[in-house]
């Protein structure tokens, strides 16, 4: 007998929960990935690959103990996207990332996740001053990264895809 | 808390153990040549990671998924066998990979007997498929061991056309199946 079991983390923002991946995510994943707005992310795809991504986010957080979230609305548990960190094989160092399905885009829900997600890691999975990859044709993340206060560090690619590799803040330097 | 009990199961020969990233360098030489035509390969480095991470998540998801597959003789991994239905799948499934280093000793047979006794006994299936590459000729051998029938050809949206091999019943097991010939 093996017990695979990890803690995931449930997160409150003001407007968001970060939770474990559920099944019943599966079909705004499924929806977005199918979508053109999934093409920094590893999209389009159909939505037997995306009940793949849905199993590998999820077997890597049983992997790594670190992994996305699914990012609900606390006032009705939708799910409007993904935010956490990723290190499968492929990555230079762990990475923290991002991405809203549509609709949800424009209110600064990415921004909310993504500093709740990033505080996170740095108090509880010592990842601190991680990178992002982002495409460099995909305008609305780098802005998010400057929003951030990332800084953009070289030109670099993960597996195997030319990404700007941008240097999130040491946390301790944040105050 | 999110996580899954993945039981170890044992054969003759073999122990059947949750899949870990040790097992990775194996799947990774192996998917990184033709050998692999038949189980969705060749991949690449971080396909094949991320297929290591699929199983384990397809554990958590479903209950049930694939085992890792250690010679008890020598400790070292030899493939894995499973049970396997993610979405968009025909049937829950009986699967089975061995590396090349595995291949031609019945230790496919030999875990996925425990794999389907697992399924029926343990997680109540009343039938279970193997999806087969047409060419793939050893695991048609295997299927044939196990008792299992041609079915029909089914056009995987993923994978092509490919064979539906029907396996022994949980009845026909009782009644006479394989088991009581071996």
């Amino acid at each position: 007998m093996s017990l695979f079991s990890v803690d995931i983390p449930l997160i409150e923002t003001e407007r968001l929960i970060l939770r474990a991946p559920r099944e019943d995510d599966f079909a705004a994943l499924a929806a977005f990935l199918a979508s053109d707005r999934s093409r920094f992310v590893g999209g389009p795809m159909d939505a037997p690959q995306a009940f793949r991504s849905l199993l590998a986010s999820l077997g890597h957080w049983l992997l790594r103990g670190y992994g996305m979230w699914t990012i609900a609305l606390r006032q009705d548990d939708a799910p409007v996207g993904r935010v956490g960190f990723l290190y499968g094989e492929g990555w230079d160092e762990p990475e923290l990332g991002w991405h809203v399905f549509s609709g949800y885009e424009g209110q600064g829900l990415a921004f909310e996740a993504a500093l709740a997600a990033r505080a996170h890691g740095a108090a509880q999975f010592g990842l601190t001053g991680v990178i992002s990859y982002i495409d460099p044709a995909n305008s609305r993340s780098l802005a998010l990264a400057r929003r951030l206060g990332a800084q953009f560090e070289r030109d670099g690619a993960v597996i195997g895809k030319p990404a700007q590799v941008w240097r999130h803040p040491k946390l301790e330097a944040l105050a | 808390m999110t996580g899954t009990t993945i039981p170890t199961l044992e054969t003759a020969r073999l122990i059947l153990r949750a899949p870990q990233e040790s097992d990775f360098e194996h799947e990774r030489d192996f998917y990184a040549t033709e050998a692999a035509r038949f189980v969705g390969g060749p991949k690449q480095p971080h396909e094949t990671w991320r297929m290591l991470a699929m199983m384990l998540g397809h554990w958590a998801l479903r209950g049930y998924g694939f085992w890792a597959l250690e010679d008890k003789a020598t400790g070292t991994y030899q493939g894995r066998v499973g049970l396997w239905f993610p979405y968009g799948w025909s049937e829950r499934e009986i699967g089975w990979t061995l590396m090349p280093h595995g291949q031609g000793k019945g230790f496919a047979t030999e875990a996925a007997e425990a794999a389907r006794a697992y399924a029926y006994d343990t997680l109540g299936w009343d039938t279970a498929i193997s999806q087969i590459a047409a060419a793939n000729d050893a695991s048609k051998a295997v299927a044939r061991r196990l008792g299992a029938h041609f079915e029909r050809i089914y056009d995987d949206p993923q994978y092509g056309p490919v064979e539906i091999w029907r396996h022994l019943s949980p009845s026909d097991l009782v009644n006479g199946g394989m088991e009581a010939y071996a």
